[in-house]
């Protein structure tokens, strides 16, 4: 059976390489034409990038400029990596009694089931973290928890709506979106919202999750595939018997003057204008996404840090940690890159579809078997994500979310199992102004609701903390559809005041 | 004939009226967006608004709701009255006078020509067709080329897309596991038709929301109804959780909130969905009105509807169901009187073996059993098994069958055609293999849900295998499917349940499909037979017992003759011919968790209004209705409790198509002004109420709804209209004093430039590349491949070869993913189909420009348009301004045809043709 990851189908493809390989192998070849063609040009596009509807007009001096959000699809356990709940040891294996009536999705409500791993406690905090996700332990100080998330539903597909888009159902914005509107992009070679789907498919809902809807597309998140032999679609031409350099170069050079030409009959019409200079934008971004694209640069202790130093050239059949470790350290390592290159978002999945073999965090069957793996590629990318932003002094403004759909159940499915759980899960975050080596709103004795069920955390409330840093007043980032000025957290949120530095 | 019809709007024109133009300075205030008054969280979350007391009686005066009657055409000026064609011209003048603008002059022919066929067709005229109205020298040239356009095929295919943007529909359910939905697209071509034939407004928006209630055996009809099942649909949500349960009801809610706030939006241009959870903020709608429109649609649910095209035999399956409809219900009569002699205990006896039933039947269960990889053929032997743990003296072997509701197949499903049952203590079947069944020979017809037995007669084994030697049908493809094995040993237990299992290969989605499903005790069970039969046998023969009465046994006569004739009628029923299926707003006959409402003989649902749109929190009943706001209609249907649930709808439609309700006619003539000027007279399309725009120009609007309402409700008449007149024919040129004035264009001093959308810029490389395919209608082309389609399908549209046979078609019959837009289309804009699109984004960004250049569809069409033009031959020079003509209609200019001549005599004439494709003038419209 052949292993359906694209680094390993880059590989076999190495010889011979493609046109469009070629290309991206050499740091874009056509972007060398890009930059001769541009080279003798006159004009000289600043590196300025495009400003939001909010630029110069923020509503609160901003603690960060950036996001990273990092989404684990199929709803990952808070209580096998997060969230310590010792009363699942000591009651393991008794009958899940929850005091209420629940309805599971499926039928997991068999006895209560202990963490699939050992917690132990780390940094000055003393946070207890699974075993799993120990990598995170020397950055947990930097860490600000909420164990008591609430979502609407326990179906993957509006709840993935929700918390990507903080909508249940599809036609919303997704938050990169909301921020490149208000914010903006630092610098117009690049896309203000990246986003680095799970290699091996998309989660529920796909590019929905990361859609304008009724923004202007520009606010889109571009998809990336960091290690592919196409990272960015349409970057580059594929295999044609007619294009070359010489062809592409005389080509934009005609283009330009014909449509200059068409421009000087009809003055006034900035579209005409703008078109011709979004020729000049592709042609810089050639230039530029196969530079930030490129890991080669990166030294050995990087990539070490990152996971991305174990030498393998191929992976095995079953789900490992060491595969697991490099497609989300390679993302996270990426992601920094974009960072500093200006992009203002970046939405890291982990996880695909909730198909099968697991290749996500949808755990019905065996938390050991799909978390375990997922897991400490995610810890290891993460960690190192946080330590290099931090020793490159780019924490201090960069936000980085964790989150998921919704969690799991303290009780069990099938005997490894653990069903899925909407009344309570975990989201973290870290930096860009988050008070760290702190956890937010307790879950109950279990995992299974709040402590405190009146007042539980939404996504509404971390999407207007993350605003909020920002320095946006999540009710004045608006905009009118259908009838209503439409906001990313609809007519809820709340500043969480505690997670705030 | 149309000089007549202008003849008799001029006369309207000459009548006296004076005009004042406040409303244009509120709405020009007003055009600086809602972004200057953000909604206050508290303001919405605190309850009913301002709108409380009384609203609905003190928004009367609103523009969109005040009665509609046609104002009269306004007085024309000097320069107005040589200048205007229609009435049209004399209400725009007016304003023009009003701001001190004058109009710009006439377009040219080339420019004039081009902008029709974009704007009536979606295609470039051909150089031929530009060169003959260049010279055509009769005065009435321009309007006989309208007229040939309104007469083209080409019409209804374009104008279609533009009410499918509005309608969101998609050939694909989105959300998670996005599933292709194969019987979208007959009401695509309903639209096509309906706008090819000219179908009066009235009649098109009636046989969308009730169709099949006005004209239940015209398959055109029904076809409609596609409408109300255009939009997305959660099929885990519906197919996975049964509405007994809160996410199963918080699904179906925001199913038939997507249906009320598309017929609302679509027909009406009111934003009824944000009175979901509160009164809405804005305007006089209440919860009690939106749950009303909710319950026009408590009883549909989205699912493929049988019809037939042959309106003889849809008839006669119409007579045949309404005779199994009211023998069923003679049954149940006499059942009843049957009771009543027999006593309770027969009901007892009764619950009972329902109850025995129903733990069998796996109609209740999600597991569906066993399912094989997919083949492409049928000659794959695959096999599944089951460990018994140890050796069992074995009776007999039952197979059950699976079911599933895929390409209506039901019972029955995946059973194999050829097959054979063995036995063996080897797992791997190579020793002492002992047969208990060889199907293998011939076709063993298929058993529907019934179970089968094989006599194994005591024979002793471990391992249980059924291996299928000839596969089932599926859709183009072949399986092996069972829903339970069951293996019983001498005291009729059955030693598989549970057992391991294990198969050659297997589809592992589960709940529905697993191995272990295989042996797990559910399965879908038409009659009582399984572990517990013989409980059951008992307890049916009380109850036997009890019919025996003498009172009773006349009864039980005729109940048996009573369902005799039934039988006789599904029989005859099984001999039509098979029937269409479209996707449609439907009641559902389902099992499972996605029951619909069949079952109860598609009764309503009963429909509250739900406190905070929360479905935990119901309050009082709703029964159908619409909105309080138009009060010259009752906004309550008055309907017979017991009315058929298509009346609910068909009420709906009456009040939407009402010539006293003011809606839906400003909504239609809005928007066919929008898509031909490229702003709505409202550019709020979707919203007419108090957060949206006001009229540009309410009175011109008033006067075309109003025109369109009483005279035939042609919209290829409002076409006609708009494009004879002199505002469309203007030419698109920016004067710099005018914009000074009005740099937005509202007053219309100028035509507007387009860029083209997405398909039409697409259809038109085709176009002029030479390839397009104008084959009509059936279903949709795939511009992708389909990856891994049993779970989540991936649908990979960079694996699409564009030289592909049959996808060189107009766009509109593109097959349309939700959860994956189109690339391509989506960087040029395309409508979201996940959302309601009642307007397009026009954005440039450098993405769309990486894509004009590198898509691998553009980089194909060059080399086809580059055979073209060597085709035509005559050198460089001469085809590359055909390449021109074909590409910006009109005659190449000197000098870029030497420019493009030099470029292609170094590069070749393809990636001249490239040029060309990415050229400023061929993406824009003057």
């Amino acid at each position: 059976m052949s292993n359906f990851s694209p680094f390993h189908r880059s590989r076999e493809r190495l010889s011979p390489l493609s046109r469009r390989q070629f290309l991206w192998r050499s740091g874009g070849g056509l972007g060398g034409i890009a930059l001769a063609w541009m080279l003798g040009k006159e004009t000289a596009w600043a590196e300025a990038g495009r400003p939001g509807i909010l630029t110069g007009a923020l509503h609160y001096p901003a603690k960060a400029k950036r996001v990273v959000q990092l989404f684990m699809a199929g709803a990952a356990s808070h209580i096998d990596l997060f969230d310590y709940k010792p009363a699942l040891i000591k009651h393991q294996g008794e009958p899940a009694d929850f005091g209420e009536h629940v309805e599971a999705f499926q039928d997991g409500l068999g006895p209560w089931m202990p963490p699939a791993w050992e917690f132990r406690p780390y940094g000055r905090c003393g946070k207890h973290l699974s075993e799993v996700v120990a990598d995170l332990g020397s950055v947990v100080d930097d860490i600000a928890f909420v164990h008591n998330m609430v979502g609407k539903t326990g179906v993957h597909s509006t709840a993935t709506y929700l918390q990507a888009t903080g909508f249940a159902v599809p036609g919303f914005p997704g938050m990169g979106c909301w921020v490149s509107y208000g914010l903006g992009t630092l610098n117009e070679n690049l896309p203000a919202f990246v986003v680095l789907p799970d290699q091996r498919g998309y989660a529920s809902n796909g590019p929905k999750n990361w859609d304008s809807a009724f923004l202007p597309a520009e606010h889109q998140g571009t998809v990336i595939f960091p290690g592919m032999p196409n990272p960015i679609a349409d970057l580059f031409p594929g295999k044609t018997d007619y294009l070359t350099p010489k062809s592409e170069t005389a080509a934009l050079d005609l283009l330009e003057r014909l449509n200059q030409e068409h421009a000087k009959s009809r003055e006034g019409d900035a579209r005409l204008e703008a078109r011709i200079r979004s020729y000049e934008l592709a042609a810089r971004m050639q230039l530029s996404a196969p530079e930030a694209l490129d890991l080669s640069k990166e030294p050995r202790s990087i990539l070490k840090m990152y996971g991305l130093d174990h030498g393998k050239t191929s992976f095995d059949k079953e789900i490992n940690p060491v595969e697991e470790t490099d497609y989300f350290g390679r993302k996270c390592l990426t992601a920094r890159r974009l960072l500093e290159r200006g992009v203002r978002f970046v939405q890291i999945w982990s996880g695909n579809d909730n198909s099968f073999p697991r290749r996500n965090w949808d755990s019905h069957e065996d938390v050991h078997r799909d978390h375990g793996p997922l897991a400490m590629g995610m810890a290891r990318g993460a960690s190192a994500l946080i330590q290099d932003l931090k020793q490159r002094g780019m924490l201090e403004d960069t936000i980085i979310l964790w989150t998921t759909e919704f969690g799991r159940m303290p009780s069990s499915q099938g005997s490894k199992g653990r069903d899925h759980n909407p009344y309570c899960f975990t989201n973290w975050l870290c930096g860009g102004g988050v008070r760290g080596g702190v956890s937010y709103g307790p879950s109950d004795e279990w995992g299974y609701k709040p402590a405190d069920r009146d007042n539980p955390t939404e996504v509404y409330d971390i999407h207007a903390t993350i605003l909020h840093l920002l320095g946006i007043n999540h009710e004045k980032l608006t905009f009118p559809h259908n009838g209503v000025n439409r906001r990313l957290t609809d007519v809820h949120g709340h500043v969480i005041r505690d997670l705030l530095a | 004939m149309l000089g007549s019809r202008i003849g008799n709007w001029f006369k309207g024109a000459s009548l006296p009226g004076g005009l004042i133009c406040v409303g244009l300075i509120c709405n020009v205030a007003g055009a600086t967006g809602a972004l200057d008054k953000p909604l206050d969280a508290k303001d919405r979350d605190g309850g009913p608004s301002q709108a409380k007391k009384d609203p609905v009686a003190a928004n009367q005066d609103w523009w969109s709701i005040r009665a509609l009657a046609a104002p009269p055409a306004p007085k024309f000026s000097d320069w107005a009255r040589h200048w205007a064609r229609t009435p049209i011209d004399a209400f725009v003048a007016q304003r023009l006078d009003a701001v001190h603008l004058r109009p710009s002059p006439e377009a040219d022919r080339a420019t004039l020509i081009r902008r029709l066929y974009f704007d009536l067709l979606g295609l470039p005229p051909s150089p031929e067709e530009v060169r003959a109205f260049l010279q055509d020298k009769d005065p009435q040239s321009y309007e006989k080329l309208v007229d040939r356009l309104l007469a083209s095929p080409r019409y209804g295919e374009h104008w279609a897309r533009h009410w499918l943007d509005v309608v969101h529909y998609g050939d694909s359910h989105g959300y998670d596991k996005d599933q292709p939905r194969p019987n979208a697209w007959p009401y695509r071509d309903y639209v096509i038709r309906a706008f090819n034939q000219d179908k009066p407004y009235a009649q098109f928006v009636q046989e969308q929301l009730a169709g099949d209630v006005l004209h239940p055996d015209s398959a055109d009809a029904i076809e409609a109804t596609g409408f109300i099942a255009a939009g997305p649909w959660d099929l885990i949500g519906h197919a996975e959780v049964p509405e007994t349960k809160i996410d199963g009801q918080i699904a179906r809610h925001l199913d038939r909130d997507d249906m009320v706030t598309t017929a609302i939006g679509t027909f009406t241009s009111m934003t009824v969905q944000c009175a979901q959870c509160h009164y809405h903020k804005f305007d006089p709608i209440s919860q009690e009105d939106y749950y009303s429109l909710q319950s026009v649609f408590a009883a549909v649910d989205r699912a493929d509807r049988p019809y037939d095209d042959d309106p003889a035999i849809a008839r006669q399956r119409r007579n045949l169901g309404d005779q199994r409809h009211r023998l069923e219900r003679e049954i149940k009569r006499l059942d009843e009187q049957i009771h009543d002699q027999a006593g309770p205990e027969l009901a007892r006896l009764e619950t009972q073996i329902e109850q025995l039933k129903s733990a069998q039947a796996g109609a209740q269960r999600p597991e569906f059993g066993y399912h094989s990889a997919i083949e492409p053929n049928d000659s794959v032997a695959k096999w599944v098994q089951a460990d018994l743990g140890q050796p069992v003296s074995i009776s007999q072997i039952v197979l059950i069958p699976s079911y599933d509701d895929f390409n209506q197949i039901g019972a029955g499903f995946g059973f194999p055609v050829r097959f054979k049952i063995e036995i063996s203590d080897d797992p791997e079947f190579h020793a002492a293999v002992q047969s208990v069944a060889d199907k293998t020979r011939a076709d063993f017809p298929n058993p529907k849900a019934i179970p089968q037995i094989f006599s194994a007669d005591g024979k002793q084994a471990r391992y249980v295998r059924v291996t299928a030697t000839k596969l089932a049908p599926r859709s183009n493809d072949y399986i092996f499917s069972l829903g339970e094995l069951s293996v019983l040993d001498g005291r009729g237990t059955n030693a598989a349940l549970h057992a391991k299992v294990t198969a050659l290969d297997s589809i592992e989605n589960p709940p529905r499909w697993a191995r272990e499903n295989l042996v797990d005790g559910y399965y879908y069970a038409a009659n009582g037979s399984g572990t517990n039969a013989q409980e059951l046998k008992l307890l049916e023969e009380k109850r036997q017992n009890l019919l025996d009465k003498p009172a009773v046994m006349a009864l039980q006569n005729d109940l048996t003759n009573l369902q005799a004739s039934l039988h006789g009628i599904e029989k005859e029923a099984a001999k039509l011919p098979k029937p269409k299926y479209v996707y449609a707003g439907a009641v559902h006959y389902g099992s499972g968790s996605f029951m619909g409402t069949g079952a109860k003989g598609g009764e309503p649902r009963v429909i509250r209004v739900l406190n905070r749109g929360d479905v935990r929190k119901p309050g009082q009943v709703m029964g159908p209705g619409a909105l309080s706001w138009v009060t010259a209609l009752p906004a309550r249907f008055d309907l017979p409790k017991d009315a058929p649930e298509g009346e609910r709808r068909l009420a709906l439609a009456q009040w939407i198509t009402d010539r006293r309700n003011p809606l839906a006619w400003r909504s239609i003539v809005n928007r066919v002004w929008q898509y031909h000027f490229g702003r709505g007279i409202v550019d709020t399309p979707n919203d007419f109420g108090k957060m949206g725009q006001t009229p540009t120009h309410p009175e011109l609007l008033d006067w075309l709804a109003a025109h369109f309402r009483d005279g035939d409700q042609s919209l290829k008449s409002l076409h006609r209209l708009i494009v004879t007149s002199a505002v469309y024919r203007q030419v698109s040129t920016i004067r710099p004093e005018a914009a000074a004035i009005d740099g937005d264009n509202r007053y219309l001093w100028r035509m507007n430039r387009h860029r083209l959308e997405a398909e039409e810029l697409r259809d038109s490389v085709l176009a002029v590349s030479g390839v397009l395919d104008l084959t009509m209608y059936g279903p949709g082309f795939q511009d992708f491949v389909i990856e891994k389609p049993e779970n989540s399908p991936h649908y990979r549209y960079d694996l699409y070869d564009p030289e592909e046979a049959g996808s060189h078609r107009r766009s509109i019959y593109r097959f349309i993913i939700r959860s994956q837009p189109q690339p391509f289309l989506t960087a040029l804009d395309c409508a979201d189909p996940s959302m309601l699109v009642p307007k397009r984004d026009e954005t440039l960004t450098p993405l769309q420009a990486l894509a004009l250049l590198n898509d691998n569809f553009m980089l194909a069409m060059p080399k086809h348009f580059a055979t073209r033009l060597e085709q035509a031959g005559g050198g460089l020079e001469s085809e590359l301004g055909l390449g021109i003509e074909l590409a910006l209609g009109r005659p190449a200019r000197a000098g870029e045809r030497k420019d493009l001549t030099a470029y292609a005599q170094q590069f070749g004439l393809a990636n001249a043709c490239r040029v060309i494709l990415n050229l400023n003038e061929f993406v824009f419209v003057d």
